[in-house]
C-alpha cells in the first residue's frame, strides 16, 4: 500500500516536472519564430504545443536509454526516483525564475543519479551510459548545432545574393514555420521520453513492470499532454533571453539556427541520446549569429547561459540527493515523500506570487499578440 | 585514461548522429534558399517580360522546395521505423 502511494506521487511528480519541462522549453521552440517577426507569439506557442504532443509519439530510444542505461534500475526505488524529480523541478523553476535558459534533460538526469549516490553509493551508476549517452553527446551537440548553424547561414547568404531584402524575409519567415514545426516536433520527441524515461524507471523499480520494459501507452500519452500543456503554457522570461538577448536575429538566421537545432535533435533522438534541447538551440542561434559577425553574439549573455549549463547536473545532483536524505528522516514509507512533495508545492506556489508580483517579464507590444 | 574513454563512448553511432545532423541541416538549408532565390528571380524576370527565364527560375525552386519537404518526411519516417 505504501509503495503504491509513492507511486502515484511519483508519476504526479514526473508529470509536474514534464509539464515544467514544456513550460521552460518553450522558449526554445518558439523564440527565434517570435523574434523574426516569423509568427505571432500565441499561434507559435500553440502550434508547438500541438506538435510538441505529436512528436512525443514518434519513437521511444530515448524512453529506454534514461530508464536503463544510466543508474542501475535494480537498486533503484521510487523514493529514488522522486528525489530526483524534485531536484530537477527544483533547478528548472530556479533557472526560469532567473531567466535562464538551463537543460531540463540535464536537470533530471542529474537529480536521478545524485538521488540514486545518496542512497546506494556511486556504484549504481552506469558509467558506460552517463559518460556515452548522455555526457559526451551534451558537449557534441550544441557545438555541432553552432558549427552546422555557422556554415548553414554561410551557405544561405551565398545562395540568396542580390536578391531583394523583402523577398528573402518573407521567404525565411515562411520557411520558419516549417523549421519552428520541425523543432517542435523534435522537441516533443527528444523531451517527452525523458518523462516516459523516469516513470518506467519509477513502475519497474516498483515491481509493476519488468526489467528493460518499454514504457505502456498510458505513460506515453500522459507525457505527451504534460509537455504540451506545459509548453502552451509558455515561459516568457526565457523566450525574451533566447530570441532577444543572445544576438539580434533576421529570419534567415532564425531558419538555420532552428533548422539545424531540429537536425541534430532528431539524429541523436534516433540514436538514443537523451541531449538538451536548450543546449542545442541556443548553440544553433549563436553559430548562426557568430557566423555573420563574432560581435553580434552578447557574449556576457551567452557566458550566464553557459555557467547555467555547467551547474545544471551538480546542482540538480546536489538537491536530489539531499531530498533523498530528508524524505529518509521520516522512514521508508510514504511521510517522506508526502512531506517534501507539501513544502515543493508551498515552494511552487511562493515563487510564482512573487513572480506575478513583479509584473510581466516581457514588454507588451503593439501587435505582439500578447 | 583515452581507451577507458573511447570504451565509454558509443562512438559509430555518435559519427552517425554528427554526419547526419551536418547532411540535414546544410542540405535543407541550401534547398531552401534555392527555392527562395528561384521564387525571387522568378519574380524579378517576370517584370522585365523574359517569361522563359522567369519559368525556368519558378521551376527550380518548386524542385527545391519539393526536395526540402521530401527531405523532412525522409526524415520523420527514419525516426519512426527505429
Amino acid at each position: 500500500m505504501s509503495s503504491d502511494i509513492i507511486l502515484v506521487i511519483v508519476v504526479g511528480t514526473a508529470l509536474a516536472f514534464d509539464f515544467t519541462n514544456g513550460f521552460h522549453d518553450t522558449a526554445n521552440v518558439v523564440a527565434t519564430s517570435i523574434s523574426t517577426g516569423a509568427a505571432r507569439p500565441q499561434v507559435a506557442i500553440a502550434f508547438a504545443s500541438l506538435l510538441n504532443f505529436i512528436g512525443a509519439f514518434i519513437s521511444i530510444s530515448v524512453a529506454a536509454t534514461v530508464a536503463n542505461d544510466v543508474v542501475d534500475a535494480a537498486v533503484i526505488t521510487p523514493t529514488i526516483v522522486f528525489a530526483g524529480l524534485i531536484g530537477a523541478i527544483a533547478w528548472n523553476l530556479l533557472t526560469w525564475y532567473f531567466g535562464l535558459p538551463s537543460s531540463s534533460s540535464h536537470a533530471l538526469i542529474g537529480g536521478v543519479v545524485g538521488s540514486a549516490v545518496a542512497a546506494s553509493g556511486f556504484d549504481v551508476i552506469i558509467a558506460e551510459g552517463l559518460v556515452g549517452k548522455v555526457l559526451v553527446p551534451a558537449l557534441v551537440a550544441p557545438l555541432l548545432a553552432f558549427l552546422v548553424a555557422g556554415l548553414a547561414i554561410g551557405i544561405a547568404y551565398r545562395v540568396i545574393g542580390h536578391q531583394r531584402p523583402g523577398v528573402v524575409t518573407r521567404g525565411y519567415r515562411y520557411g520558419q514555420v516549417i523549421s519552428g514545426g520541425l523543432l517542435a516536433l523534435a522537441h516533443g520527441t527528444n523531451d517527452a521520453q525523458k518523462t516516459m524515461g523516469v516513470i518506467t524507471l519509477a513502475l519497474i523499480a516498483n515491481g509493476t513492470l519488468g526489467a528493460e520494459s518499454d514504457p505502456p501507452t498510458w505513460v506515453i500519452v500522459a507525457s505527451a499532454l504534460a509537455i504540451a500543456l506545459g509548453t502552451y503554457s509558455g515561459g516568457w522570461r526565457i523566450i525574451k533571453t533566447t530570441g532577444t538577448r543572445i544576438i539580434k536575429m533576421d529570419a534567415a538566421q532564425g531558419f538555420t539556427a532552428q533548422g539545424s537545432g531540429a537536425a541534430v535533435i532528431l539524429a541523436s533522438t534516433h540514436f538514443g541520446f537523451p541531449l538538451s534541447t536548450t543546449h542545442v538551440i541556443n548553440g544553433g542561434i549563436m553559430g548562426a549569429g557568430a557566423a555573420k559577425r563574432l560581435s553580434a553574439v552578447r557574449w556576457g549573455v551567452a557566458g550566464n547561459i553557459v555557467t547555467a549549463w555547467i551547474l545544471t547536473l551538480p546542482a540538480a545532483a546536489a538537491i536530489g540527493a539531499v531530498t533523498y536524505g530528508v524524505t529518509q528522516l521520516f522512514g521508508s514509507g510514504a511521510a517522506g515523500p508526502i512531506v517534501v512533495t507539501l513544502a515543493a508545492l508551498a515552494l511552487v506556489v511562493a515563487a510564482f506570487v512573487r513572480r506575478a508580483q513583479r509584473g510581466s517579464p516581457l514588454p507588451v507590444t503593439e501587435g505582439s499578440g500578447r | 585514461m583515452t581507451v577507458v574513454l573511447a570504451s565509454l563512448v558509443e562512438g559509430k553511432e555518435l559519427l552517425q548522429t554528427v554526419v547526419a545532423a551536418t547532411v540535414a541541416g546544410l542540405g535543407v538549408t541550401f534547398a531552401f534558399s534555392v527555392a527562395i532565390w528561384g521564387f525571387g528571380r522568378s519574380v524579378e524576370l517576370g517584370t522585365k517580360d523574359r517569361r522563359l527565364a522567369a519559368g525556368a527560375a519558378a521551376a527550380i525552386g518548386t524542385l527545391a522546395l519539393l526536395l526540402v519537404l521530401a527531405a523532412i518526411v525522409f526524415g520523420i519516417v527514419v525516426m519512426t521505423h527505429k
